[in-house]
């Protein structure tokens, strides 16, 4: 202890041994102020902050150096959610002793953690808030805001003890008790606290032990609410078998006039609107159907009309082919009497002029002039070309060459019908070959154009062979 | 009865933190022993005053 007039360290005596000051009223005061923490150190021992506080309060108006005072009031107030009044008296705690105080480890923790700070800030201007919402009777909004603050910080004595006395204001006992409750589980000696849950417990029913006032229009809802500690239970009511068979067959119930509805009202609605939907879309395709048909009969007019005129124009190229063949012919028998003009023995060169000339296939459309020259190159050549091809077809035929020697031979027999052995070969070729209505075709002229010969005899044997091998 | 407005006049706005410094420097330290010196000396001045007098 020092001296308060010098600063010296004081000993038993009640003077000062520096400068003599009497200091025994001075020591009365201090002893008082340590008496007075003592006691704040137990209020706040059992939770009594606001004994606490106000014991502490007493000391440090006593001794104001009284560091450990100083100390715990800040603990208290920082415990109960009075950051801001906590930092001051550990501010001052530490101007008034630097050294060797625990207000350094106090202020270290609040300043080492910024969210901590930030946290309590935006709660005390929540709580600010909530209270003016209450002063400008915006009790719900008030209300809100207070349920933010608690769980930003639940220790704000205040706070618990605002949203008690807004509950009580609503008519909400039971919360307001809870509310007044958790106020005092923070401060046992919070009158506030106890006033409010006074007036809470004066609103439930007397004698119903855990039931509150607000339980009775809650029953009618089909739940029993009561309180256990500080728990509201809320437990439904027990129904009894049949009255829960008959909500089963409610549903059951329920089930089959849904599906009876289904069936009468909705599914008829449902089948008339598919078969619209059908024969509208059947109506579409006859349309499309009749109108594709027509398009059918259209195109088999056209069809009709389009033979035709391929019949009439193969027609007129048919005539325009005889007149091909007619002037094919004209310009072969010119080609034949040039050949013959220029060398009379090149029966080659006339033969292969010739060659194309086909007396059968012109016949009704020469002229006169054309066959009377014809007849007359015939009666100069016909007999030498009817040798030369007379000659090659009946080497052919020698040689079993048949295709050969039918060409040969009937080119032979054009130009010259008098010699019955090209006649005769001819249909044996015809009849080596397979061709054995050809064959009899010749050999009856054999036998017509030429009887009494030896040919004509041999081709009434192989008449009769034939004939008999057809049977 | 609980009277609500009285209740609520009560209620004081928490301290917020940017107000720290103006609670530290405004408030009142002076404790008894303060009081005490204050008193001796205005005790010890009106002596004086008295024996100047004289």
């Amino acid at each position: 202890m020092k001296c308060y007039y010098c600063g010296a360290e004081l000993t038993k005596d009640n003077t000062c041994p520096s400068c003599g000051a009497k200091v025994g009223t001075y020591k009365k005061i201090k002893s008082l102020s340590n008496r007075f923490y003592n006691e704040g150190l137990e209020k706040a021992g059992v939770r009594d902050m606001t004994g606490a506080v106000e014991s502490l309060r007493q000391s440090l108006k006593l001794d104001k150096n009284n560091i450990n005072a100083r100390n715990l009031l800040g603990l208290i107030y920082y415990d109960t959610g009075e950051i801001v009044a906590a930092l001051a008296e550990w501010v001052i705690s530490k101007n008034l002793q630097p050294e060797d105080n625990l207000a350094d480890i106090y202020i270290d923790d609040v300043r080492n953690s910024p969210s901590l700070l930030d946290n309590i800030n935006q709660t005390i201007k929540k709580f600010n808030i909530a209270l003016n919402y209450c002063r400008q009777d915006s009790y719900d909004l008030a209300e809100i805001q207070l349920k933010k603050v608690l769980q930003l910080n639940k220790r704000l004595v205040k706070a618990h003890l605002l949203l008690a006395l807004l509950c009580l204001k609503n008519g909400k006992w039971d919360r307001a008790k809870i509310e007044s409750q958790k106020a005092l589980e923070l401060d046992t000696g919070n009158l506030m606290a106890r006033r409010y849950l006074k007036e809470a417990d004066s609103m439930l029913l007397p004698g119903e032990s855990g039931k509150l006032v607000s339980d009775v229009a809650s029953d009618n809802d089909g739940s029993i609410r009561y309180n256990s500690g500080n728990e509201m239970i809320i437990q439904p009511v027990k129904k009894s078998a049949i009255a829960r068979s008959s909500s089963i067959w409610g549903i059951v119930l329920g089930i089959v006039l849904g599906v009876a509805a289904a069936c009468f009202l909705i599914l008829p609605q449902r089948i008339q609107s598919i078969n619209s939907n059908n024969q509208a879309k059947i109506a579409q395709i006859s349309e499309e159907s009749d109108s594709k048909s027509a398009q059918i009969v259209d195109y088999e007019q056209q069809i009709g009309n389009l033979k035709k005129q391929v019949e009439e124009l193969q027609s007129q190229v048919t005539g325009y082919e005889g007149v091909d063949s007619t002037s094919a012919a004209m310009n072969s028998l010119m080609k034949a009497t040039a050949v013959y003009f220029n060398d009379a023995s090149d029966v080659e060169g006339i033969a292969q002029a010739l060659e194309h000339l086909d007396l059968y296939a012109i016949d009704e459309n020469v002229s006169d002039e054309f066959m009377e020259l014809y007849n007359s190159l015939m009666a100069l050549v016909g007999p030498q070309l009817a040798t030369s091809y007379y000659n090659n077809g009946y080497d052919a035929y020698k040689l079993e060459d048949y295709e050969t020697a039918i060409a040969n031979l009937s080119k032979a027999y054009q130009y010259d019908n008098t010699n019955v052995n090209t006649l005769y070969y001819l249909g044996n070729s015809y009849n080596a070959n397979g061709d054995k209505d050809k064959a009899k075709e010749i050999y009856d002229r054999v036998v017509t154009d030429f009887p009494g010969t030896q040919s004509a005899a041999a081709a009434e044997a192989k008449l009769a062979e034939i004939n008999n091998s057809g049977n | 009865m609980i009277n609500f407005e009285d209740e609520l006049k009560k209620f004081k706005p928490s301290l917020e933190i940017e107000d720290a410094e103006d609670i530290i420097y405004k408030q009142d330290l002076d404790d008894m022993s303060d009081v005490i010196v204050k008193l001796l000396k205005e005790a010890s001045q009106e002596a004086d005053t008295a024996k100047r007098g004289k």
